[in-house]
């Protein structure tokens, strides 16, 4: 007979007692009329026993003593503090590379900013530069920054170095020496206010820029050096350089235009406020014991947007002879 | 079959209570009541002694660690099985992935006395006696090596019913099945089975 699987499923759930009283005198009455039906129930039960009457397998004998044995084993891999330990040292590792890129990312836009105040396009000025030269010793009042700028011709450089001395009559005689040596005593003026001098030196940017390197050698003296540079045109305040080295300064009043002037101050004053803020002073170390290199890295020319008719699209410094400098150094007396 | 817990007769709630309150004597005194039965289950659904000991020891460790979470919302032999039977299916799965079986590996053929009595239980005329399965140790051998060419469901629900002996609604609680599927999978279980030993025959 070929298993029909109703017929099949019915006859398992009789043998296996899984039917209600009714159902199983239904299958008995079924079996015992059908022949077939009776044939194929003994088939079933037949290979049933085949697997009821398998002798059974008793565990092993020394069961209980394994389970003992493994729990005992599991018990103490417990016991190892590895998990606390790996999780602690993970998140240390965690907290460390957090930290690390946090500096570099930090680090990073520092270093984007002061090379887009180096190396970032500007426009060219849209006239030539209006220069005038009062040629007036402007009496220093307490309020510093009330000394209006002073422009000359050429749209050329136009600051104010302020030096904060302990030595004052000292630095006073050596600057006044240093004008002499350069040989602008004629276009210097001087007054003096209180705890204060003022020299106003009006030149070319080459003899402007070699008294301030013949007093590199009294700059050490001076507790503190901020060069002031003018902007040109209407724009409001100077740039201040706090901590300007002589080099910075001659590398300033060196540029071809007010506008390099003021682009290179800036980038200075980044530089040094970078370098104040940064600990352990390795920075500003660095900036006051360099000669050259990071002097040619902040040299650097810019790109400059220029028309055809652009005044300023020259790399040549002005010639010799036309004042286009003006320097106003202030020494304070601080003892 | 076993009579389940004929020699025991100490309540299992009896014995859970107390292992679930630390008492070690009473969690042994469960081990030894079923450890005969989960062994001899395992054993007839992976084939191999030392496989079947192994997991057995597995199965009670996990019934030790995992005693205080026994609710009691099905009984503790249904839950025992089931940590046991799901075991076995995972070691199952595991040794056909790493190591599968052949399906060129030559069977060893019956002799003639072991056909004759593999016969009698194929037979449709008359029901066998199942004394006769005991005189024969190769017959025996030839009913496991069908039950192991099963699939791995149908094996354990002929195993559960025609070996422990485990009620339908048992075996649905075990392995989290409805009835209805219970009935149907041992119904074509136990065809497939015996066409493998009619084929043992030709």
């Amino acid at each position: 007979m070929k298993a029909n699987p109703n017929l099949d499923e019915l006859l398992c759930s009789f043998m296996d007692g899984e039917l209600s009283p009714r159902q199983r005198t239904e299958v008995q009455r079924m079996a015992a009329r059908d022949q077939q039906v009776g044939r194929r129930l003994r088939q079933l039960q037949n290979c049933r026993t085949l697997f009821t009457a398998l002798p059974q397998v008793e565990a092993p004998s020394d069961m209980m003593e394994q389970i003992k044995l493994s729990l005992e084993r599991r018990t103490l891999l417990q016991e190892q503090p590895v998990a606390p330990r790996r999780s602690a040292g993970t998140l240390h590792l965690v907290f460390r590379k957090l930290v690390a890129a946090a500096a570099m990312f930090a680090l990073l836009g520092v270093l984007g900013v002061v090379v887009y105040q180096i190396a970032a396009p500007v426009a060219g000025p849209e006239s030539p530069p209006f220069a005038t030269d009062t040629g007036r010793l402007q009496p220093i009042g307490p309020d510093w920054t009330a000394v209006p700028p002073t422009v000359v011709a050429d749209a050329g450089f136009s600051g104010r170095l302020e030096l904060r001395t302990a030595s004052f009559a000292s630095m006073d005689a050596f600057i006044r020496r240093a004008i002499e040596n350069v040989a602008l005593s004629d276009s210097t003026e001087s007054g003096a206010a209180g705890d204060r001098r003022r020299y106003h030196i009006v030149g070319t940017r080459e003899n402007i820029n070699r008294l301030v390197a013949s007093l590199s050698s009294a700059w050490q003296s001076a507790g503190a050096a901020t060069l002031y540079v003018d902007r040109p045109g209407d724009a409001p305040g100077p740039v201040a350089v706090e901590a300007v080295t002589p080099d910075q300064t001659v590398s300033i009043i060196a540029r071809n235009s007010t506008e390099a002037s003021v682009e290179a101050a800036e980038a200075f004053a980044v530089m040094n406020d970078l370098a104040r803020q940064t600990p352990g002073d390795e920075i500003l170390a660095m900036i006051g014991e360099d000669t050259g290199s990071m002097l040619a890295f902040a040299g650097i020319p810019k790109p400059r947007m220029t028309k055809p008719d652009d005044p300023t699209n020259t790399t040549l410094a002005s010639p010799q002879g036309k004042p286009n400098a003006s320097l106003t150094i202030v020494l304070l007396d601080v003892e | 079959m076993y009579l389940r817990a004929a020699s025991i007769h100490i309540d299992d709630s009896v014995l859970i209570q107390q292992s679930q309150a630390g008492d070690t004597t009473a969690m042994e005194r469960l081990i030894l009541k079923y450890q005969n039965r989960i062994h001899n289950v395992i054993l007839k659904m992976c084939g191999n002694p030392d496989d079947a000991a192994e997991l057995t020891q597995e199965t009670f460790v996990k019934v030790i660690e995992s005693i205080d979470k026994f609710k009691g919302r099905s009984s503790f032999y249904t839950w025992l099985f089931r940590i046991g039977v799901n075991l076995t299916l995972n070691h199952c799965q595991r040794s056909a992935r790493t190591a599968p079986r052949s399906l060129d590996a030559e069977e060893p053929a019956p002799d003639g006395q072991t056909r004759q009595l593999l016969k009698e239980f194929l037979t449709d005329d008359r029901a066998v006696d199942p004394a006769v399965l005991a005189q024969s140790r190769e017959l025996c051998a030839l009913a496991l090596q069908s039950l192991l060419q099963l699939e791995e469901p149908q094996r354990t629900v002929v195993v559960l019913r025609d070996i422990e002996g485990m009620t339908y609604a048992e075996i649905a609680d075990v392995l989290n099945i409805e009835i209805g599927t219970v009935r149907s999978r041992l119904s074509r279980a136990r065809s497939h089975l015996r066409e493998v030993l009619e084929a043992m025959l030709t």
